[in-house]
């Protein structure tokens, strides 16, 4: 679909020119990951920082200790409960709508200012994984929209853009998308039955084909020479519950406890995230 | 019995204590025989206003010369879940004036507290709930209102309503016509009666003290209730037809 209301930049990338220098050939190789094998990176989350929404929040995930690798960056705002639109039917719940979109700016690959299928994906991904912990016959007749903007996505801007995989990349912004839009929604005053998190594990493959794959937790891309696998989690901590759970790529068959211990280090991931979401939550009533 | 007591703050999710001690209010919900908290906020534990009367009658009793019983009185039902405290939390802080146009986003816990106080909790009306509205068109069958006040609380969206004919008053409904009853921009308290369609909530203005509260003349001057069904202009004298609401004493 071609945007044609506004002046749209050129459609290709537009990176300047790097010249071959020996000060930058060094950085080129794959950077090893700088954390141990279980711990995600530090995240910074505050809620109300939109006056005008009824319940706004902002994540931070801090950049990775190599250079020229860029955090993640989400402002959410939610919007309602409000009265749907006249065409709409009659719903004895909320209903609930969200949008997330990466700014122009926010890859390396520059973005439209419409939304792309990939960014519809993991709108449908966020509203699976909201749905399991709003209570929605609470509201009934009444819609709320849910707001994401990634201002900076998780990407180094130093990799080729053939070397990385944009999906991977998706991932991480799906699993922050979630926490903020459970702040966001507490913020808000919409009934919740717990509150809800992201994590994210992958397996990866660090040295060659042939080695044996581990199981990390929050990954960077441009950190590993190859992901196999990952899966992104919602987790309720107080009810033991998943309510999203994307998983992608493929597992060796030699190991079939693989997926359950994919899985078990992604919910891990969640609850680290979730501990930011209390603390920053318990900050906002006092 | 007494273990440990609710917590102040609650975070979505909290466990607020057994299904056994308390009921559940407004923004908490029950799972598994416990109850745990669905918003973010403060937790308030009310007594129940049965029992307090209780206590306050049998205070009162007390004092006073023993009356013989000269009726038969039936034995207080024993009704033990209707005693339990209800625990709710609630989004707004408790008390405290209501903050200035504090928008400032800053890390000082004073500014975020103001902020907090004067941002209310978006309501939604319910069947049974007194609603203020504004007539916005008539037809013969019905009367579309946009409903602006509930209960206490002013509302943020603008939810419309519709007052059918038959739901105008409660005697001679086959008589009624809607535009001897309201007329648009008329302000009406009404009654909510159901969640109605996909667009309105259906209301109803069947008791005396419901109808319309403001109305303005076609002259353009605001006019008088005389009676149950008629206004006065107070400049012109004119009489209009109206489904006019019984004053209240405030």
């Amino acid at each position: 679909m071609a945007d044609r209301r506004r002046i749209n930049g050129p459609a290709g990338a537009t990176i300047p020119p790097v010249f071959d220098d020996a000060s930058t050939r060094g950085p080129k190789s794959i950077k090893s990951r700088s954390r141990p094998a279980n711990a995600t990176r530090k995240m910074y989350l505050k809620t109300g920082v939109t006056p005008s929404a009824s319940g706004s929040a902002y994540l931070e995930i801090e950049t990775s200790a190599t250079p020229g690798v860029s955090g993640l960056k989400l402002s959410c705002s939610v919007h309602g409960p409000r009265s749907l639109p006249r065409s709409a039917p009659f719903s004895p719940h909320i209903v609930l709508s969200t949008h997330v979109k990466y700014a122009p700016f926010a890859t390396k690959q520059r973005r439209g200012y419409l939304r792309d299928p990939s960014e519809r994906d993991l709108g449908i991904h966020l509203e699976a994984a909201l749905r399991g912990a709003i209570i929605a016959d609470r509201w009934p007749k009444s819609g709320v929209d849910i707001i994401i903007s990634i201002v900076e996505g998780d990407q180094d801007r130093e990799t080729s853009q053939l070397q990385g995989d944009e999906v991977w990349d998706m991932m991480n912004a799906l699993g922050g998308c979630i926490t903020v839009a459970a702040a966001a929604l507490a913020d808000a005053g919409i009934d919740c039955v717990d509150t809800v998190a992201g994590g994210v594990a992958a397996l990866v493959q660090d040295a060659g084909e042939d080695s044996i794959p581990t199981v990390v937790v929050d990954p960077i891309p441009s950190e590993h020479e190859k992901i196999l696998a990952a899966c992104c989690i919602a987790y309720l901590p107080t009810r033991d519950e998943v309510t999203n759970l994307w998983f992608r790529g493929d597992l060796p068959a030699s190991d079939i406890d693989l997926y359950t211990n994919l899985v078990e280090k992604g919910i891990q991931a969640s609850k680290n995230a979730n501990r930011v979401l209390v603390g920053c939550l318990a900050e906002t009533i006092q | 019995m007494t273990t440990t007591a609710p917590p102040t703050l609650a975070i979505p999710g909290q466990l607020l204590g057994p299904a056994s001690r308390y009921q559940p209010g407004p923004g908490t919900h029950l799972h598994d025989a416990n109850l745990y908290a669905s918003l973010l906020g403060h937790v308030h534990v009310a007594q129940p206003q049965q029992s307090q009367q209780q206590q306050q009658q049998q205070q009162r009793r007390a004092p006073g010369p023993a009356k013989r019983l000269t009726k038969i009185t039936p034995a207080p039902a024993p009704t033990p879940p209707a005693e339990l405290p209800t625990i709710s939390v609630s989004v707004a802080a408790a008390g405290g004036g209501a903050g200035a146009g504090a928008v400032v986003v800053g890390d000082g816990g004073p500014v975020a507290g103001e902020r907090k106080q004067k941002k209310k909790r978006e309501v939604l009306p319910e069947v049974g709930n007194v609603v203020l509205c504004r007539v916005v068109r008539i037809t013969p069958r019905q009367a579309v209102v946009a409903i602006l006040v509930c209960g206490d609380s002013v509302l943020e969206a603008e939810w419309q309503g519709l007052i059918r004919v038959q739901d105008v008053r409660a005697t001679e409904k086959d008589r009624v016509r809607i535009y001897e009853s309201f007329r648009p921009g008329d302000v009406v308290r009404a009654e909510v009666i159901s969640l109605g369609d996909q667009a309105n909530y259906y209301l109803s203005t069947t008791r005396n003290e419901l109808g319309v509260v403001l109305a303005v003349s076609e002259a353009g001057n605001t006019m008088q209730p005389v009676s149950w069904k008629e206004f006065r202009d107070p400049e012109t004298g004119a009489m209009e037809l109206r489904k006019v609401a019984q004053p209240q004493p405030q």
